[in-house]
């Protein structure tokens, strides 16, 4: 086991840096897709609300990995067929987009949750006083619901890091990818495996340590 | 009594919850510094006819117009017109996130009514009226119901409004705080605020009230002074409930 430290650390931890990233990347777009569809699902619009509910059951309806192969595989070729030959997806590309996807359908229905979380109520007095809609959201609603969201959040944040070693399946050189080269060249699974699942688990452990802080913060002023 | 303008006008308001019709024909008019108090049993429409009034609730059909402003219309800026009527809820509704202060600031600075100076002014100026001014930077989870009422009376009040909406603003207090709130709604009836509440309290109305409206099954029944109403009422349905809350 420490043969293995020894000989591919610099490796491993490269590849938990691109572990990082995708991850990263995923939860920044995953936030934004997720704030624009709950705010299509809780608006009063019913062609939004459509559009919101079809995206949230497609990608849910559909496994990680499934998706990762349509964008990564299926749309170059999708392309290709329609003529136009230079189109390429990078690994890290494709991945971030169906992590993003998927992350950002689940972030949707969190984020809808933590809305319809907040009373009516609160809604109506800020609209009653002369504000529009998008400012009463703004001003009041998110405010409260996000308080009400961080926990969710910070669960689906551990859910999305892990989810990143799916997308070895599409080549991309994170972690888990490493553990499948580096037990290939080693012949040494059991040791192998067991140094990539306690590299994920220090970082999960910490994070959600750190998170369980930020939780306790924003509950202080209630 | 000379000619004062008309505040309300509301002309065959409708008002349907799917199948359910709530308000059926409802027409009146309310003057300027006219205090109207609604009496009813409950599901009769009474929240729902106040709510329509500053379309928190779309009417189904019908003309209501405040201040001179169509509110039915598509066409009118809403939001502009809410900034003139004040509505006071039953549960208060005051921002959970912010201070009391800050309720009392945040739509006068965002509405661009006033600068941030001066809202916090005339917020202490408000919080000191109805007598909240030592609580301005404790948040509403910490203060009781008659205080977050009071507040929630001051929020409206910030943006200067012409007329004043109450949806039972004492039905969710404990007993002993409903007299604060009272008062203070007292005190703007005698300043000559134009004011509709929804209210329980008799007593109130027979004190305060110009008119009193009792409504039932979305309709008015009957319409007249605290006097005429409350102590001589001639409709059956009228004095059954008389009878039943009296």
């Amino acid at each position: 086991m420490i043969n293995i430290v020894q000989t591919y650390w610099s490796m491993l931890l490269r590849s938990m840096g691109q572990t990082l990233l995708l991850c990263l990347l995923s939860l920044i777009f995953a936030m934004i897709i997720g704030f624009i569809f709950a705010l299509m699902n809780v608006g009063r619009n019913r062609f939004f609300n459509l559009v919101g509910t079809v995206y949230v059951d497609a990608v849910r309806g559909v496994p990680l990995i499934v998706l990762a192969y349509f964008i990564y595989f299926g749309l170059p070729s999708g392309i290709k067929a329609m003529g136009i030959q230079n189109f390429r997806l990078s690994a890290l590309s494709a991945g971030t987009i169906a992590l993003s996807m998927n992350c950002g359908a689940y972030m949707a229905e969190i984020i809808r949750a933590g809305i319809e979380s907040v009373d009516r109520g609160q809604m109506e007095a800020s609209r009653s006083l002369g504000l529009n809609y998008n400012k009463s959201m703004r001003l009041v609603v998110l405010p409260q619901a996000i308080r009400t969201m961080i926990p969710s959040i910070i669960n689906q944040f551990i859910i999305t890091l892990k989810d990143t070693s799916i997308l070895s399946v599409i080549g991309f050189p994170e972690l888990t990818n490493m553990g499948k080269t580096i037990s290939g060249n080693t012949f040494k699974s059991l040791q192998t495996w067991a140094i990539v699942g306690i590299m994920y688990m220090i970082v999960i452990v910490t994070l959600s340590k750190v998170a369980k802080r930020i939780e306790r913060r924003a509950n202080r002023g209630r | 009594m000379e000619d004062k303008k008309v505040m309300v006008h509301v002309q065959n308001l409708k008002k349907n919850f799917g199948k359910l019709e709530v308000l059926k024909d409802i027409s009146i008019d309310i003057q300027e510094g006219e205090v109207v108090v609604l009496l009813g049993p409950s599901g009769s429409g009474k929240s729902t006819f106040l709510r329509c009034l500053n379309q928190l609730e779309e009417a189904t059909s019908g003309t209501i117009i405040i201040d001179g402003h169509n509110v039915t219309d598509k066409h009118t800026d809403i939001n502009k017109v809410r900034e003139n009527i004040g509505m006071v809820f039953q549960h208060f509704n005051l921002f959970a996130h912010k201070t009391v202060l800050q309720n009392i600031t945040m739509a006068p600075i965002e509405l661009k009514k006033m600068t941030k100076d001066e809202a916090r002014e005339e917020g202490m100026r408000l919080l000191k009226r109805v007598g909240m001014h030592e609580k301005a930077d404790i948040y509403p989870s910490q203060i009781s119901g008659g205080q977050k009422q009071r507040v929630a009376i001051a929020r409206s009040l910030a943006m200067k409004p012409d007329i004043m909406l109450f949806d039972e603003p004492t039905s969710a207090l404990d007993p002993e705080m409903v007299g604060e709130v009272l008062a203070v709604m007292k005190e703007l009836a005698a300043e000559g605020m134009t004011m509709v509440v929804v209210t329980h309290e008799i007593g109130f109305a027979r004190e305060v009230a110009d008119r009193v409206v009792f409504m039932d099954d979305g309709y008015i029944v009957e319409q007249g002074t605290p006097q005429d109403l409350i102590l001589h009422p001639r409709e059956a349905r009228t004095i059954d409930f008389l009878n039943k809350v009296l």
